[in-house]
C-alpha cells in the first residue's frame, strides 16, 4: 500500500514536471520545427526568463506566474533581434537549409551560449538564487500536491494548446505552417517568408523565456548562469522524442522524460534516473527518427 | 599510399614544433608548464578537427574522450603504480575503442542530430562514472608522482607533432579527399563510391584516440582527475572554438587556434575570470557567421601565394 | 547475353506502388530512353539500379551478377554510375577535385591524388569544362553543374550510366550542343546509358530503344520511331501534339 502511494504520487510529480519540461522545450520545438534551426543557446534563454522571474520577484513582487507574459514580451524582442542577426543572412532567399548553414547557425549559437552564460556570470554572480512562491499545496485522496507546481502545469499546457490553436486556426499560423513545410509555399499563401521565419523564431524565444520563468517554480534555490548546460540537453531530448515541429510532441516528450526521471528516482539514484533519460534519445532516433508521435 | 612531396605549411608547423622543443629545454620548468599547457590545448584541438573540421560533423561531446583518458591514466597510476606513459597509452587505445562503440551507432546521424547526440552521451557518461566507487565516484582520483614537467611536456609534444603530420598527409591522401566530399554531399559521396560509414568511423576513432592520449596526458599534468571537471562541457566547447577560430580541417587551423584560444586566457585568467570565455564566444560568432573559414581562410583569401600556400 | 538487366522490379512507398513489375534490359554499349508523365516511377526505377533505393521484390543482375542488395558505393565496383536529376556537385570543392572523388573511389580504385587529379582534368576538358577545372563547384552554372555530374559518373570510371535528366531545363543551343557531346562522349567511352528524360528530342535521337512508364508500369517498348506512333503512349503521355516538334 505505501509502494503504490509512493508510486502515485512520484507519477503525480513526475506529470508535472513532465509539464514544465515541455514549455520549456516548447520554444526550441518551434523554431526547429519551423526555421530548421537547432538554437544551441537555448539553455542560456531559459536561464534569462528564470533571472527575470527572479528580479521581477525582488523588485516589483511578482510571482513566477505573473512573470511570464512579462518574460514573453521580453522574448518576443528578444527573438527578432536573434533572428535578424544569427539567421536571417544564412536563410532568406533559400529553399531548403543546407548543411553547411546549419554548420554555420549551430557555430554561432554555440558562441552565443557561451557569450550569455560567461555575461550572465559576470553580471548576476555565479551564485544560484531563487523565488520564493508557495501558495499552498492540495490533498488528492493521499497525493499531497504543491499548488505553485499544479497551475505552473496548467499554465504550461495551456501555453502549448495556446500555440498550436495559433497555428492551426489563424491566418498567420498558417503561413507559418507552410513555411515549415516548404518555405516557396509561403509565398504561395502571400506571406513575406522573412517576416514568417522571424515571427516564428520570436515566439519560440517568447515561449522559451517565459518558460524560464514558470520553471522558477520547481528549482527554489536552483537560478544560476550555468542552468542552461542542464535545461538545454533536456530540451534537445524532449523535441526529439516528440518530432520537432509537432507542437504536442513537446507535450508527449516533456511528460515521457518527466515521468522516467521521477520514476526512476524512486526506484536508483537521481543520477541513474538522469542518466537513463539522456541515454532515451538514442534508440529513439535510430528506430523512431521522426519522434514518437505519428 | 603513395606520399607527396611535403609542402610550406608543414615545414612551418615542424620549424614551431622545433622551437616549441627547445623553448622548454632552454628556459626550464616555468616557461615549459606554459607550454604544456598551450600544446593540450593543441591536441585537443587537433582530435577535433579529425572529426568536426574534417568531416563536418559537429562534436560538443569531444570532452567524453579526454575524460575516458584522464579516468584511464589516473586508475592505473593511482591504483596500480603504473608508469604515466602506460596510462597515456591506455588512455589513447580506450578512446579509441570508445570511439568505435560510439560512433558505430551514432555516425549514422546527421547534422544536428549527430551534435545533439554527442551532447546527451556526455551527460550520461558523466551521470554512470559517479555510481562508481573505483572511478571516485563523483570525488576525485589523485596520486603523487615526483614533479617529472619534461617528461609530460614532451609526451604531449609528441602527441601534437603525430597529430599534425597526421592531419597534413589525411588531407592530401586519397581518404581526405573521400572525406572531404562526405563533408560537402554525403550521398553524392556514396554514389561515385566513397564509403561514408568506413571513412567516418576511420575519422572518429582517430579522433577518440587523441582525444584520449590528449586526456591522458592532462591528467597527469594535473595528477588526478575529478569527475565534475572532467566531464566539464567547457573543454568541449574551447576545442570546437579553437578550430572554428583557427580553420576547420587544416593541418594549420587548430594550432592556431589554440594559441588565439589560449594566450589570452593566461592573461585575462588573473584580472576576470569570465574574460575568456566572453571573449571566445563573441569571436566564434563572428567567424562563424562571417569568416566561416576561420583564420586561415582570411589569410588565404588575402594573399594569393598564401592561398596556395596554406594547407 | 545483356550487360544490365532487371527483373520484375517492384517498389512499394508505404501504401503507394511506385513501381510495378518492370523488367529491362540494356545490351553493351546500347541506349535505352525511359520516358513517362511526372510521377510514372522513371527515377524511382534509376533509383533502385543505382542501389540508392532496395527493391521490394525482383531481380537486378550486372553481368549476371544480382547487384539489388549491394549499396550504392558497393554498385560503383560493377561499373555503374547514376547522376543526380538536381546536381548534387561537392559544392567546396573545385571541379577537378570532385572529379578526383570519383576517380579515387570509383571503379578502378585508384590510390595516388596526384593521378586522379590528372585524370580529372582529362575529363573535364573531354566534356569541354576545362577552362573552368579550378572553379570552385558552387560557382558554376546550372549547366556547368549538370555537366559536371555527367563528367563525375564518367570519373567513376562507369561503363553503364544511367543520367537522370540531365539534358533538362538547357536552352535550345545548349541542348543540341549537349546532345552532340552525348553522342561523342558514348562513342569514345563504349559506354551503355539508361537515360530518363522529359526533353523528347533528346531520348528520341539518342536511344536506339526506348520504353514508357506510366504509373510504375511499362506501357511500351520499341525504337524511338514506334514509341512515337504508338497509341496508347500517345493517350498516356504525348497527347495529341507531335513530339518530335
Amino acid at each position: 500500500m505505501v509502494a503504490a502511494e509512493l508510486i502515485v504520487t512520484d507519477l503525480a510529480f513526475g506529470l508535472m514536471l513532465g509539464c514544465v519540461f515541455s514549455v520549456v522545450a516548447h520554444g526550441l520545438n518551434m523554431i526547429w520545427g519551423v526555421v530548421k534551426v537547432v538554437n544551441i543557446a537555448h539553455g542560456e534563454f531559459i536561464m534569462l526568463g528564470a533571472y527575470g522571474a527572479y528580479f521581477l520577484n525582488l523588485f516589483a513582487g511578482l510571482t513566477p506566474l505573473e512573470t511570464a507574459p512579462v518574460d514573453a514580451a521580453i522574448g518576443l524582442l528578444v527573438g527578432y533581434a536573434f533572428y535578424y542577426a544569427f539567421l536571417h543572412r544564412e536563410l532568406r532567399n533559400k529553399e531548403t537549409i543546407t548543411l553547411q548553414s546549419e554548420m554555420v547557425t549551430l557555430a554561432a549559437t554555440f558562441g552565443l551560449s557561451l557569450f550569455v552564460s560567461n555575461l550572465a556570470i559576470i553580471l548576476f554572480t555565479g551564485n544560484p538564487v531563487g523565488v520564493n512562491y508557495n501558495p499552498g499545496t492540495l490533498q488528492f485522496g493521499y497525493v499531497r500536491v504543491p499548488l505553485a507546481a499544479l497551475y505552473v502545469a496548467i499554465l504550461s499546457v495551456l501555453i502549448i494548446m495556446g500555440t498550436w490553436l495559433f497555428l492551426e486556426r489563424t491566418f498567420i499560423g498558417s503561413a507559418i505552417r507552410a513555411y515549415a513545410q516548404d518555405v516557396t509555399a509561403t509565398e504561395l499563401v502571400g506571406a513575406n517568408p522573412a517576416k514568417v521565419a522571424s515571427l516564428a523564431t520570436a515566439l519560440g524565444f517568447a515561449v522559451t523565456m517565459a518558460g524560464g520563468a514558470l520553471l522558477t517554480v520547481w528549482i527554489p534555490v536552483g537560478i544560476n548562469p550555468l542552468m542552461g548546460a542542464l535545461y538545454a540537453p533536456i530540451s534537445f531530448v524532449i523535441v526529439v522524442l516528440g518530432g520537432p515541429g509537432k507542437m504536442w510532441g513537446s507535450l508527449v516528450g516533456g511528460l515521457t522524460l518527466g515521468v522516467v526521471i521521477d520514476l526512476l528516482q524512486a526506484f536508483t539514484t537521481a543520477q541513474i534516473a538522469y542518466a537513463a533519460a539522456f541515454l532515451i534519445l538514442i534508440p529513439v532516433l535510430v528506430f523512431r527518427p521522426e519522434g514518437l508521435l505519428k | 599510399m603513395k606520399i607527396e612531396k611535403p609542402g610550406l605549411t608543414l615545414y612551418g608547423l615542424c620549424i614551431v614544433m622545433a622551437l616549441l622543443a627547445s623553448a622548454a629545454l632552454l628556459l626550464g620548468v616555468a616557461v615549459s608548464s606554459i607550454l604544456l599547457l598551450l600544446l593540450i590545448y593543441a591536441a585537443l584541438a587537433y582530435s577535433i578537427n579529425f572529426i568536426t573540421g574534417m568531416m563536418g560533423y559537429v562534436d560538443f561531446g569531444h570532452v567524453l574522450f579526454m575524460a575516458i583518458g584522464s579516468y584511464a591514466l589516473a586508475t592505473l597510476v593511482s591504483y596500480y603504480g603504473a608508469n604515466p606513459l602506460l596510462g597515456v597509452g591506455l588512455g589513447a587505445l580506450l578512446g579509441l575503442v570508445f570511439a568505435l562503440g560510439i560512433g558505430l551507432v551514432i555516425l549514422r546521424f546527421r547534422g544536428v542530430y549527430f551534435a545533439i547526440a554527442t551532447v546527451v552521451l556526455v551527460l550520461a557518461a558523466y551521470n554512470i562514472v559517479l555510481q562508481f566507487p573505483q572511478l571516485g565516484a563523483g570525488g576525485e582520483i589523485i596520486f603523487n608522482l615526483t614533479f617529472q614537467p619534461l617528461a609530460t611536456y614532451f609526451t604531449i609534444w609528441t602527441i601534437v607533432l603525430i597529430e599534425i603530420v597526421l592531419t597534413y598527409y589525411v588531407n592530401r591522401s586519397r581518404i581526405g579527399f573521400g572525406i572531404r566530399a562526405i563533408k560537402n554531399e554525403e550521398d553524392a559521396a556514396s554514389s561515385v563510391g566513397v564509403s561514408p560509414r568506413t571513412l567516418k568511423l576511420t575519422g572518429y576513432m582517430l579522433g577518440g584516440l587523441f582525444g584520449g592520449a590528449a586526456g591522458a596526458v592532462y591528467a597527469w599534468s594535473i595528477s588526478g582527475v575529478t569527475a565534475g571537471p572532467a566531464f566539464d562541457f567547457t573543454f568541449s566547447l574551447l576545442m570546437l572554438a579553437m578550430i572554428i577560430i583557427g580553420g576547420v580541417g587544416t593541418s594549420i587551423g587548430p594550432l592556431l587556434g589554440a594559441v588565439v584560444v589560449y594566450i589570452p586566457s593566461y592573461f585575462l585568467l588573473t584580472t576576470v575570470a569570465q574574460a575568456q570565455p566572453l571573449m571566445i564566444g563573441l569571436l566564434v560568432i563572428i567567424m562563424a557567421l562571417f569568416l566561416p573559414d576561420g583564420i586561415v581562410g582570411l589569410l588565404r583569401r588575402s594573399n594569393q601565394r598564401l592561398r596556395l600556400v596554406l594547407e | 547475353m545483356p550487360f544490365l538487366e532487371a527483373h520484375n522490379v517492384s517498389k512499394n512507398f508505404g501504401g503507394v506502388q511506385a513501381l510495378k513489375d518492370v523488367s529491362l534490359d540494356l545490351p553493351e554499349s546500347a541506349v535505352l530512353g525511359l520516358i513517362g508523365p511526372n510521377g510514372s516511377g522513371k527515377s524511382t526505377l534509376l533509383n533502385v539500379i543505382a542501389g540508392v533505393e532496395k527493391p521490394t521484390s525482383g531481380i537486378v543482375k550486372l553481368d549476371g551478377k544480382r547487384i539489388d542488395n549491394l549499396r550504392t558505393n558497393r554498385i560503383i565496383r560493377y561499373g555503374l554510375a547514376k547522376t543526380h536529376q538536381i546536381p548534387k556537385p561537392f559544392s567546396n570543392m573545385t571541379a577537378r577535385e570532385n572529379l578526383a572523388v570519383a576517380v579515387l573511389y570509383g571503379r578502378r580504385n585508384i590510390h595516388s591524388p596526384r593521378f586522379a587529379l590528372e585524370e580529372a582534368d582529362r575529363i573535364l576538358s573531354m566534356v569541354r569544362m576545362g577552362s573552368r577545372k579550378d572553379a570552385l563547384a558552387d560557382s558554376l552554372t546550372v549547366q556547368e553543374k549538370k555537366r559536371l555530374e555527367l563528367a563525375r559518373a564518367i570519373a567513376t570510371g562507369a561503363s553503364i550510366l544511367l543520367l537522370d535528366e540531365v539534358f533538362a531545363g538547357l536552352s535550345p543551343e545548349e541542348l543540341k550542343d549537349s546532345i552532340q557531346l552525348f553522342k561523342k562522349l558514348h562513342e569514345e567511352l563504349h559506354c551503355s546509358a539508361l537515360v530518363v528524360e522529359h526533353v523528347m528530342r533528346a531520348v528520341l535521337s539518342l536511344s536506339q530503344k526506348v520504353m514508357v512508364l506510366e504509373e510504375g508500369r511499362v506501357i511500351a517498348t520499341g525504337s524511338p520511331d514506334e514509341i512515337v506512333h504508338d497509341e496508347k503512349v500517345i493517350q498516356a503521355y504525348l497527347g495529341s501534339k507531335n513530339p518530335a516538334t
